[in-house]
């Protein structure tokens, strides 16, 4: 009994309060289980960055269009399956009518508001379309400057497109309705500084309450004409690396990741919480010539350089993230269809084209910078290496540049004199079938972005197949002039499509995927 | 009065190590290649554009006059906007030129601001963790020297210093996060989030505290001091805990100091795999945007934080060695 002590009852007892305190701690502050995170709140985590700027006209960034996909109304919606290209369905439109080759009426549906009250009427559809139209918008989507269309508005709910001062069809707007968000006349208003940059006022099933860092969260709108959304909130994160989104899944802390890399579908596949969805998407993957200086300002050249890759062995550095196609626009485009004379891995036919365009085996070739990126699109550094050394086994003098995003967009697109390297790899991707949209923004001389191809031979089928009277013609037109020229022209090489892979809870269910990455989550629900 | 002078003498070296450290990079930013005007207006932007925006914003004049503008308004508390991010704070990119949103871009002080307390938290965590463990390993190690607690620190700061912190990561939250759902890995929602990202900062500090900690503990164990503690009669705890420790501290914090300092480095990517909001995120996302107002801003920031943690640890080690000078 004599051992007791002063200092032993005093360590004993603080030993006994600090246990006591520990009891009454929650240990929930400092482990919480990660499947505690989950909720109602769908979290999205995209592999882009947003703009800033939430004027829809200002921008041509994927992640912001998915943004705008759940928070913004369409007048169509194209669902671009491979299996059925051309399905059309109506959402803020009833009925879409050529009149006349160049006056479209659009019927609207009564009833419907935006996320601020207003009630959506035939004004915001004319104030979007002259808006997005205009020469200084950015994103350059629509088909002819505001002066060369004339909007009327018989009713609220009716509205004729006519197309005859800019003397082009007005069925370019048909296909152009299931991509470009119907704004509010009133916001339009306030200009290009108003609140169209402020925020997203749609009438769509989520509605925009705020950006919190990288964090753009969206709430169910409880009017939403087709029926409130199950799924409470949408949280829409930019998480840069691929790796931490796919932890992130596979912890339950997120509900969707998008563009996976191909060994990463191999591991979640067996993973029996989460299914892969994958979607021939609208996003072709090309190699861009630098057509405005040489040596790839001679087609010859260019095509040698075509028959010098072998996109076969493409594809299979791909894996499941490639689709083989041998157009300028994905399979999901209006008018699509493997062009017979799409240049093929043909050694002996690029000595032959090199020879006649004077380099013979390459001699004479300056040397070529080829800029690709890597972290966002899969696998690029690896095809990259794979193309480099198959023009270099032809005797392109070629270096391949592999920059960060960043470094790379600030060299994507054409400049006076021409852009920087000689090919640049790049997808171009549009969430509609309307295949002008890759070949007139890239090929025809008033926009040229990447290519500073100017060719009046180009520039004369495009406004052909662009001014066709009937979508058939059109088709024809595309099918047997336009696309075949460029297959001889190549002022790039379309290497493959791309496949939008997406993996999601299992539990979450009843969310479609547009082949342009965007998603209708007015259907989802959590088990 | 000493404490006075070794302040006034260290801060003022402090202020010219970060004068000279704002100059290096803000020259280093501007010869690289790569426009942050082509990256803020957009690749579609025209080149008369590009122009109007880089003279408005001064770009264009010669570095120097740059950097005295620069300066003029960081020694007023003003490290300018950054280019790309709104106010929101949100990472941004794409091709808009229109520049609406150019009023609403975020100070960089408001976006380091609210950076740092999330490194700060974790970078307080992380050294918790890994003085815990290193003293846990170190200490049976020091006063075992050559036997196997000796041999155990050694090989424990063997594996640990092997690890790459990048592959750590994923596997830690792997672990925790996904197989076992203990932890949450990815974001931040609450203090639980801190718990992995530091576990992986401390298994890339602790070796080297611990080599230190058995090393320095071991050499001061065959002090005399230590002898003639035995003959005074001090118990061992007395003597470890109350005189070996406290003398084989001293290199132990000068180490944590340089350590502390090249936290940053780890922070960069350890943030970055588990999306950790704090300052290592954000320049990661700045480097790749080329923001150079918000890299300018981290180095600033970055600088000072290190001259007062090593003025800080030069302090405390005076006071507990009063024989050090600085």
């Amino acid at each position: 009994m004599n051992d007791a002590t002063r200092r032993g009852f005093l360590k004993g007892a603080a030993a006994l309060g600090a246990g006591a305190g520990l009891l009454r701690i929650n240990p929930d502050f400092f482990i919480s289980p990660a499947a505690a995170q989950a909720g109602k709140t769908l979290v999205f985590l995209s592999a882009e960055n947003i703009t800033g700027n939430w004027d829809p006209t200002a921008h041509t960034t994927l992640s912001q269009g998915n943004i705008q996909g759940f928070t913004m109304g369409y007048l169509t919606r194209t669902p671009m399956r491979v299996e059925k290209p051309d399905e059309v369905i109506y959402e803020l439109a009833t009925s879409l009518k050529l009149l006349e080759p160049t006056k479209l009426e659009i019927k609207l549906r009564p009833g419907v508001k935006f996320h601020d009250g207003k009630d959506f009427k035939a004004e915001d559809v004319k104030a979007t379309f002259e808006y997005g139209s205009r020469p200084d918008r950015p994103a350059q989507w629509y088909p002819g400057p505001t002066e060369t269309l004339t909007i009327t508005t018989p009713d609220d709910y009716t509205v004729i497109v006519d197309t005859a001062k800019g003397g082009y069809p007005a069925h370019l707007f048909m296909f152009l309705a299931a991509y470009l968000p119907i704004m509010s006349a009133t916001d339009i208003a306030g200009g290009p500084k108003g609140p169209l940059s402020q925020r997203l006022n749609g009438t769509g099933p989520f509605k925009f309450v705020e950006q919190r860092g990288n964090d753009t969260v969206m709430a169910a709108n409880p009017n939403y004409f087709l029926g409130a959304p199950k799924i409470a909130s949408i949280s829409f994160n930019f998480v840069g690396d691929s790796t931490t989104r796919m932890l992130s899944l596979m912890n339950g802390q997120a509900s969707i990741v998008e563009r996976l890399e191909p060994e990463q579908v191999a591991t979640l596949a067996g993973n029996s919480k989460i299914a892969i969805n994958k979607v021939v998407s609208v996003e072709n993957k090309y190699l861009w010539f630098r057509c405005s200086k040489p040596p790839f300002d001679n087609p010859l050249v260019r095509q040698a350089a075509c028959h010098a890759i072998d996109r076969e062995q493409i594809l299979e550095v791909l894996g499941d993230a490639g689709y083989p196609s041998s157009n300028f626009v994905s399979p999901v485009k209006f008018a699509y269809l493997d062009l017979p004379n799409y240049p093929a891995y043909d050694p002996k036919k690029c000595q032959e084209l090199l020879a006649k365009a004077g380099f013979p085996g390459g001699k004479g070739l300056p040397p070529l910078e080829y800029l690709t990126s890597t972290g966002f699109y899969p696998k690029t550094k690896e095809y990259g290496e794979v193309i480099t050394a198959m023009l270099q086994e032809q005797g392109f003098p070629v270096t391949l540049s592999v920059l960060e995003i960043a470094a790379w967009n600030e060299r994507l697109y054409d400049r006076p004199g021409g852009g920087p390297g000689h090919m640049v790899d790049c997808g171009w991707s549009t969430g509609s079938p309307e295949p002008d949209l890759v070949l007139r923004t890239h090929f025809h001389s008033s926009s040229k972005r990447i290519t500073g191809l100017v060719d009046p031979d180009v520039d004369a089928t495009l406004d052909k197949e662009r001014s066709a009277a009937s979508l058939d013609e059109r088709k024809k037109i595309l099918q047997s002039e336009t696309m075949p020229l460029l297959a001889d022209k190549v002022p790039a090489l379309s290497l493959f499509t791309s496949v939008m892979i997406h993996a999601m809870d299992k539990s979450l269910t009843g969310m479609f995927i547009y082949p342009d990455g965007s998603m209708d989550g007015s259907k989802g629900v959590f088990a | 009065m000493f404490i006075l002078s070794f302040l006034v003498r260290r801060l003022l070296q402090g202020a010219l190590i970060i004068f000279l450290v704002t100059l290096l990079i803000f020259t280093l930013l501007r010869v690289v290649p790569g426009d942050p005007v082509r990256l803020m207006a957009g690749g579609m932007a025209p080149e008369a554009l590009i122009e109007q925006i880089a003279k408005q914003m001064g770009l264009r004049d010669p570095i120097l006059v740059q950097f005295g503008r620069y300066m003029a308004g960081v020694v007023q508390g003003d490290l300018g906007q950054s280019f790309v991010r709104p106010a929101s704070g949100a990472a941004t990119g794409g091709s808009g030129f229109s520049d609406a949103s150019r009023s609403d871009r975020a100070e960089v002080l408001t976006l380091i601001a609210d950076a740092l307390p999330m490194t700060l938290q974790l970078a307080a965590l992380a050294i918790a963790f890994a003085l815990a463990f290193s003293f846990l390993v170190g200490v049976p190690g020091g006063l075992a020297p050559n036997r196997w607690p000796d041999r155990l620190a050694f090989y424990v700061s063997s594996i640990f210093v092997s690890l790459p912190n990048f592959w750590l990561g994923i596997v830690l939250a792997l672990l925790f996060s996904v197989k076992l759902g203990w932890l949450p890995a990815i974001g931040y929602k609450g203090f639980a989030y801190t718990i992995l990202p530091a576990i992986v900062l401390a298994i890339e500090l602790a070796p080297v505290l611990i080599r230190n900690l058995t090393g320095s503990l071991a050499s001061v164990m065959q002090s005399p001091f230590i002898a003639v503690a035995r003959v005074r009669g001090l118990g061992r705890q007395r003597i470890v805990y109350g005189h070996a420790l406290r003398n084989a501290s001293v290199p132990l914090l000068n180490l944590l100091g340089i350590q502390i300092s090249g936290l940053l480095g780890g922070v960069l990517i350890v943030e970055f795999i588990f999306d950790y909001p704090g300052l290592g995120l954000l320049t990661v996302n700045a480097v790749m945007q080329r923001d150079f107002p918000l890299i300018q801003g981290i180095a600033i920031v970055s600088s000072a934080i290190f001259v007062l943690i090593n003025i800080g640890v030069d302090l405390i080690a005076t006071l507990i060695d009063p024989r050090l000078e600085y």
